[in-house]
């Protein structure tokens, strides 16, 4: 081997320190947020535009209105205005697809925006946790599918069986509420081939405090003993529709604790989220319960 | 159309992270120096992203930029030591009478700044000639020169190093 050649090996040996991907990173979205904010800027400088126009339409509207009594038409042009700016919003922050070995992984990060700028609300080291665990768990992921391909292969399986199997890697995210009180939503990990490491991390944000909010700030008094009963009475409910449950003895219902999985939905209510299999069959998928709504 | 290419263009950073910290340190020798010189490339290079002139085109504006930090780091931390008032300074020139078969490391740091920066992008980032000159701003023929003097100067067999011309 020539001496080119080895000093190449060297050469890829260089070792890559972890910090490299944690400041790439940084810039990215440092990077990615200036993006945003022009593109915000400019939005909002044509929404202007657009708001002033028609003021001086409907300043000549009004002189006619009295005269022609129409003023329905203009009613209602007015009650389709969008609303102006939210105190923030849900971003992707960066989606990709790749495939290889016929595992198929697909990523959709978020990001929380504040469009406020004044509020004093940070979330930059909200938007890093949620960054890390996402590529932490699509990594891991990849790992696990990588694991199961060697095996399979090594048990005598074939590439052409392997394909078959159609892994496939997901990390997404919804949006469950978004408007100026909160922000809520769910970023979920699944890999389509075992349950066992399925991920859901909810969170929910109040956007007056810029803190994540818990059950018993939505909730009066003995909050825990109140998501209980109406938890009981809803299984009650959708038991007697012919919904399954497991039992008490099966490892069914006994109880929220204080760290139960919750999101907001659009009535601003908690919803109390069990994941599969945790109190009922696995057939029935996710258990949602929203407290308060009737 | 320009979103389109700074989605590509944060793709490709991701995805070649790895190769940029090499190539940085390779000029710097240092795990910081190298870290910095990335971070403000990347920095440097989403900032500029407009100046891209088409999705073929970022490798090479890309590597551009890179290799201009690291040029720029190693200008400051040369500073940093003279003012220091350190005497030991490397011999930026070639030194004849070196032994076949030392160490080709140090051999390849002896020679001019320009001539290493073609090997290791040839060899080691296994890049086009045409490439390269896109990236330094020499002309094709003479980054061909250039690779040759310093293949000859590292007395690189010439059979292996032809091998790796064309």
């Amino acid at each position: 081997m020539g001496r080119l050649e080895k000093m190449k090996e060297r050469y890829d040996e260089i070792v890559i320190p972890e910090e490299l991907n944690i400041r790439v990173q940084q810039e990215i979205m440092k990077s990615q947020r200036q993006q945003a904010e022009k593109n915000s800027i400019r939005q909002r400088y044509r929404l202007k535009k657009v708001i002033h126009g028609m003021e001086a339409a409907a300043a000549v509207c009004i002189l006619f209105i009295v005269a022609l009594n129409t003023n329905s038409v203009f009613a209602k042009e007015v009650a389709q205005l969008p609303i102006i700016g939210g105190l923030a919003q849900i971003l992707t922050f960066r989606s990709y697809e790749t495939e290889k070995d016929d595992i198929a992984v697909s990523v959709e990060i978020p990001t929380i925006e504040m469009i406020t700028e004044d509020t004093g609300i940070t979330v930059e080291k909200i938007n890093q946790e949620i960054l890390e665990q996402c590529n932490q768990y699509a990594k891991e992921a990849v790992m696990r599918a990588e694991e199961y391909r060697t095996a399979f292969l090594e048990t005598g399986g074939t590439l052409e069986e392997w394909k078959k199997h159609n892994i496939k890697i997901t990390v997404n995210y919804e949006i469950k509420q978004q408007n100026n009180e909160y922000l809520s939503f769910v970023v979920r990990g699944t890999e389509n081939w075992t349950n066992a490491y399925n991920k859901s991390k909810y969170y929910n944000l109040d956007l007056s405090t810029g803190k994540f909010v818990t059950l018993k700030d939505m909730l009066d008094g003995d909050y825990i003993e109140l998501v209980n009963k109406n938890i009981r009475e809803q299984i009650a409910e959708r038991q007697s529709a012919g919904e399954i449950f497991f039992t008490a003895e099966e490892g069914g219902f006994t109880g929220i604790s204080e760290d139960v999985k919750f999101y907001i939905n659009k009535n601003n209510h908690p919803v109390i989220v069990f994941e599969k299999y945790e109190i009922a069959p696995g057939a029935s998928g996710e258990i949602e319960f929203e407290i308060g709504g009737n | 159309m320009k979103q389109i290419l700074y989605e590509r263009l944060i793709q490709y950073i991701l995805e070649n992270q790895d190769r940029f910290y090499r190539v940085a340190y390779s000029y710097t020798k240092h795990q910081e120096d190298a870290l910095d010189a990335v971070q403000s490339a990347v920095c440097k290079a989403l900032e500029a992203h407009k100046n891209i002139k088409n999705e073929d085109a970022i490798k090479t504006w890309f590597y551009r930029i890179l290799i201009n930090e690291c040029l720029t780091g190693l200008k400051k931390r040369n500073k940093v030591i003279l003012t220091a008032d350190v005497v030991e300074q490397k011999a930026v020139y070639y030194e004849e009478g070196y032994e076949q078969g030392g160490d080709i490391e140090q051999e390849l740091e002896k020679l001019e700044m320009d001539v290493q920066g073609i090997i290791k992008l040839r060899f080691f980032e296994e890049m086009s000639l045409k490439e390269i000159s896109s990236i330094t701003g020499f002309n094709l023929n003479t980054v061909k020169t250039k690779l040759y003097r310093g293949l000859k100067l590292l007395k690189e067999n010439i059979q292996e190093a032809d091998l790796w011309v064309d």
